[in-house]
């Protein structure tokens, strides 16, 4: 057993969470595995270690993937806290409707929102682009394809943004956010087959449950894990889409000269930008990396940021490069629980990627205002000043 | 070595196919076919690339 390597900071302080890359470094070069006092917390900082992690449940178990034993509470029994076997059966009914073989038609559809959206936004002159894309764009496809209608639709960004807020330590922004996500839970429980659109996947999940096919009870949960994971996490890619491309001109016009390029500059912006900023696992033995014993039933925060920029695996690993093409990025996890909805999230980003690239010469943008969050990182407003159509 | 797929652990990411076409493929309902499951020599690497990026660990090499 060796002694742990320490850092005395705060993981979920302000500062950090608007700007953790420069603490990942130095947790990173600390070490793979960091003991944080101050959060009771083993934080995993390198890429293989967090890859290890993410593929052996049986170390490292969802029994815990919140940061305060309420939320780990709520969500005993869902496809996300659970660990195989169990979770292999619930996974299966959550994402049955998510699998890319599931989506192949609606590839047309969402191309064509996403391309009408950003022609209208192109043709605009200035827009905010955390409201009125990257924000409106997913909202409306998930909207769409759970069948949510009136007053859900219109909750759906701060159900989203509390179900994600509540998985952190018992702060003041979890507190502030667990009766909002009260209120999701509790839609959620009492939500029949005659509250979403007829011909939506919301309604074939009850459909599903009516027949028998998956167990009594589970559509409203799998309604729950739809929005509650599906929503902060697209919006956040988006706002980074257009946040990166502003930033990095030169990038965009790579895209915009090489079409082929739109799903390796996503990759790109998922690893450049986590959308996740930790997640949460339970030591289930005491297990040692890189010379760092975590001991059995330790809280685990895996830093997908960290690791993602680790240049142990990537090459320049701080240089958004779109030629990059990091498949093997970890802002999906990894494993029996990696991102069900990833199939989705590409389908919207790629669109977005595509009608930005057909649609848009220049972008100039303003600096990123962004406020603390516990679970998502995401922009919060980022003024287009100038977009110049084609 | 032999590639081995989790049945039911698959979702039809199809990742693996895009590393190495020539071993596996997704067939019309979208369902992963191992067409080359005893790999060796440059098959092997592509098969090790394929198993690497399966975002949800369903694909591993086993002792053939």
């Amino acid at each position: 057993m060796t002694a742990p390597i320490q850092s005395d900071i705060d993981i979920w302080a302000d500062d950090i969470l608007v700007d953790p890359y420069p603490t990942y470094a130095e947790l990173r070069e600390q070490a793979a595995a960091v003991h944080l006092p101050k959060n009771d917390l083993y934080v995993l900082t390198r890429y293989d270690a967090i890859r290890d992690a993410l593929g052996d449940p049986e170390s490292f178990s969802s029994a815990s993937i919140g940061f305060n034993p309420m939320v780990n509470g709520a969500l005993q029994g869902t496809s996300l806290a659970s660990d195989p076997p169990v979770h292999t059966q619930l996974r299966a009914v959550l994402s049955q409707n998510l699998t890319p073989r599931a989506l192949r038609g609606l590839k047309v559809v969402i191309d064509e929102k996403a391309d009408k959206l950003v022609a209208e936004l192109a043709d605009s002159g200035s827009f905010e682009a955390i409201d009125s894309l990257a924000r409106a764009f997913p909202i409306e496809i998930v909207a769409d394809l759970i069948g949510f209608q009136g007053h859900v639709k219109d909750n759906m960004l701060r159900w989203g943004q509390a179900a994600m807020q509540v998985l952190g330590p018992l702060n003041q922004r979890t507190q502030e956010s667990f009766p909002i996500a009260g209120e999701l839970y509790g839609w959620c429980s009492s939500v029949t087959a005659e509250d979403l659109a007829p011909g939506s996947i919301g309604r074939g999940i009850f459909d599903a449950e009516a027949r028998g096919e998956i167990p009594e009870g589970s559509a409203g949960h799998i309604i729950h894990q739809y929005l509650g994971a599906g929503v902060d996490t697209t919006i956040a890619s988006i706002g980074n889409i257009v946040a990166l491309f502003g930033r990095h001109a030169e990038q965009f016009d790579l895209v915009r000269a090489n079409p082929e390029l739109v799903p390796a500059a996503f990759a790109e912006v998922l690893r450049y930008w986590a959308p996740v900023h930790i997640w949460g696992r339970k030591a289930t033995r005491d297990v040692e990396i890189d010379g760092v014993t975590i001991p059995a039933g330790a809280q685990v925060g895996i830093l997908f940021g960290a690791g993602n920029r680790d240049p142990r695996h990537y090459e320049n690993p701080d240089t958004f490069d779109v030629t990059r093409n990091p498949v093997d990025h970890l802002s999906f996890g990894y494993g029996p629980h990696g991102c069900a909805g990833q199939g989705l999230a590409k389908l919207e980003a790629h669109a977005v990627i595509e009608a930005l690239a057909r649609r848009v010469q220049t972008l100039t943008i303003g600096d990123e205002v962004r406020e603390p969050s516990n679970i998502t990182r995401s922009i919060e407003k980022l003024q287009v000043e100038k977009v110049v159509a084609v | 070595m032999k590639i081995e797929l989790d049945r039911p652990r698959c979702e039809g990411h199809g990742l693996c196919e895009e590393a190495a076409p020539q071993l596996m493929h997704l067939d019309d309902d979208g369902e992963l076919v191992i067409d080359v499951p005893d790999v060796d020599g440059a098959e092997l690497d592509a098969a090790k690339a394929a198993v690497r990026i399966c975002p949800v660990a369903a694909l591993r090499l086993a002792a053939a």
